[in-house]
């Protein structure tokens, strides 16, 4: 049976039907502020007479409320939370000594904090993909859409990362390790779900986008680490220490290893590049430095995400 | 004579060494309905896509309102689109979604017309998250998006499906009503009943390429059929046919 209406009646309804006229618009015209249009209200047919574009914050806001309380009521937020809790508690409990439970949980975080930053990131811009369609659609530049979403995405790791992961260390080691290790797990946040969402965006199916996504965690988790090594063991007979800083840009995760190492005051535990290290990042200017590459992690993916989306069919 | 409301010059389109469309030179008056049909891949939605501004066009240009749409996304105020599938945000509920795109759009509480939501029976499902809902529901929901700001442009992509046949009827109803009203509508679709039921002309896509433009009772008159269902085949076994577009 066909959903159709019939024709005729179809057809015949040209006659004057009760619907008011279609908004007209001018295009050029700036948008009315949100008075403006509690004012217009009485005239229903011309309500958006003068309507236009939001200004990109303002959009960029609206994207970033609703997109948050989106993902506040995600599963998947909530058990990232709930596990990093878990995992915390777990250590301090299992270990009488904070330090040592500290130093289980750094390798913890900078293993699975990546990992589930970068999957969660790539398979949510997937999921989103038709609203973030609908959203295209809509009197709003694809940047504040783009920026909405990353800033709600970023923000609500962060979150659940503050509670599952900040609140115990504050409770069980409040210490400045215990501040680096969150500072840095927040970087690896931000540089992750940048990484995340340039691999969603540019790759158009989703099962390749989360093979990618788990491919750059193995490199930066395995491979760097295999690879350094091989390089160290390889040229151990020539001076390689200019190109031990630098190499150790080369992997977000890293870095944030080296800084919270540096801080535990275990560096001697990575032998003669822990030296190099401690020359390095242990001063003021090393950790600005380290703070500036962490920060182009976060720049140069995000910077081409937009460039993507700016560009991308949807 | 009224001015174009849409209008295609040269538009072609490519993804990588496939044209989706080609050449289409064609324009879209105020109070029509036009009905895109064609084969699957034709180019139907990479059409409706290119005026939405999800795609962008590889050549060509598109005026709307006499003004080239361009990365100002402005003049999407004028339009209402209600997609082929309709995916929200999962734990978002109806009212915070229709909360959420009013607010885009920089409406005040309560000046979208939301007659719809009770006309298509979502009132008392406005609290329930949108996960939750049946694909049917979401087109409701979808076809209130698109309908509630009275837009200049409507543009439907295979509307009724997954819809029941009540609220089709209703959607399409108040398709009618917008055209009525000196709204621009298009719709893809593939059955022919509906396009027989409300087009004013049938915009005919093969390859990527605009075959014919044409209004519904030339179409009939040409091939001497009384159903668009028998006179479609007639029309296009004329190979030389491509009518120019208006």
């Amino acid at each position: 049976m066909n959903a159709t209406p019939n024709p005729v009646t179809l057809s015949a309804s040209k006659r004057n039907h009760p619907y008011p006229t279609p908004n007209p618009v001018t295009l050029s015209k700036p948008a009315p502020s949100r008075a403006e249009g509690s004012k217009r209200n009485s005239q229903p047919s011309t309500c958006q007479r003068q309507a236009g574009p939001q200004p990109p914050t303002s959009n960029l806001t609206k994207v970033f409320k609703y997109t948050l309380i989106d993902l506040a009521r995600n599963r998947f937020v909530l058990g990232y939370a709930v596990l990093l809790m878990i995992l915390t508690q777990g250590l301090f409990m299992l270990e009488d000594d904070a330090m040592k439970a500290l130093l289980s949980l750094v390798q913890v975080v900078l293993a699975l904090v990546p990992l589930i930053t970068v999957i969660f990131t790539v398979v949510y811009f997937y999921d989103i993909q038709e609203f973030t369609q609908l959203l295209a659609v809509q009197p709003i530049t694809r940047r504040a859409i783009l920026a909405g979403q990353l800033a709600a995405l970023t923000a609500a790791l962060l979150m659940a990362q503050a509670i599952g992961l900040g609140l115990p260390l504050l409770v069980h080691s409040p210490s400045p390790a215990a501040l680096v290790l969150s500072l840095s797990g927040s970087g690896l946040v931000l540089v992750f779900t940048a990484i995340g969402a340039l691999i969603a965006l540019a790759q158009r199916e989703k099962a390749r986008g989360v093979g990618m996504a788990l491919v750059v965690w193995l490199l930066f988790v395995l491979v760097y680490d295999a690879v350094l090594l091989w390089l160290m063991f390889a040229f151990s007979d020539y001076p390689i220490e200019p190109f031990i800083i630098p190499f150790a840009g080369l992997n977000p995760i890293d870095l944030a290893r080296i800084l919270v190492m540096l801080e535990i005051d275990l560096s001697a535990m990575m032998g003669y590049s822990g030296a190099i290290y401690r020359n390095f990042f242990g001063s003021g200017m090393g950790m600005l430095v380290a703070g500036l590459i962490l920060l182009l992690w976060v720049g140069l993916p995000v910077f081409t995400a937009f460039r993507v989306f700016r560009n991308k069919d949807l | 004579m009224a001015e174009p409301r849409i209008e295609f010059h040269d538009v072609g389109k490519s993804f990588g060494r496939l044209w989706a469309l080609r050449q289409v030179n064609c324009s879209f008056m105020p109070g029509e309905v036009v009905m895109l049909i064609g084969p699957n891949a034709s180019g139907k939605t990479t059409l409706i896509k290119c005026l939405l501004g999800l795609v962008h066009p590889t050549e060509g240009s598109i005026h709307m309102s006499g003004m080239a749409i361009g990365r100002d996304p402005s003049y999407r105020t004028a339009i209402g689109y209600m997609p082929q599938i309709s995916q929200f945000p999962a734990t978002l509920t109806i009212a915070q979604l229709l909360d959420m795109m009013a607010d885009v759009r920089g409406l005040a509480p309560g000046e979208p017309d939301d007659g719809l939501v009770e006309t298509l029976g979502l009132s008392p499902q406005m609290d329930k998250r949108l996960a939750t809902l049946s694909g049917g529901t979401k087109q409701k929901v979808s076809a209130v998006l698109a309908l509630r700001t009275r837009p200049q442009v409507l543009v439907m992509d295979e509307p009724t499906a997954g819809l029941d046949p009540v609220s089709a009827s209703l959607v399409l109803e108040q398709a009618v009503a917008l055209r009525n009203a000196g709204g621009t509508v298009l719709i893809t679709s593939h059955l022919m009943e509906e396009v027989e039921a409300m087009a004013d002309r049938v915009a005919y896509l093969e390859e990527g390429r605009l075959r014919f433009l044409l209004p519904v009772q030339e179409i009939l008159a040409r091939t001497d059929a009384k159903r668009l269902s028998q006179a479609l085949p007639r029309l296009l076994e004329d190979r030389q046919l491509h009518v120019p577009a208006t």
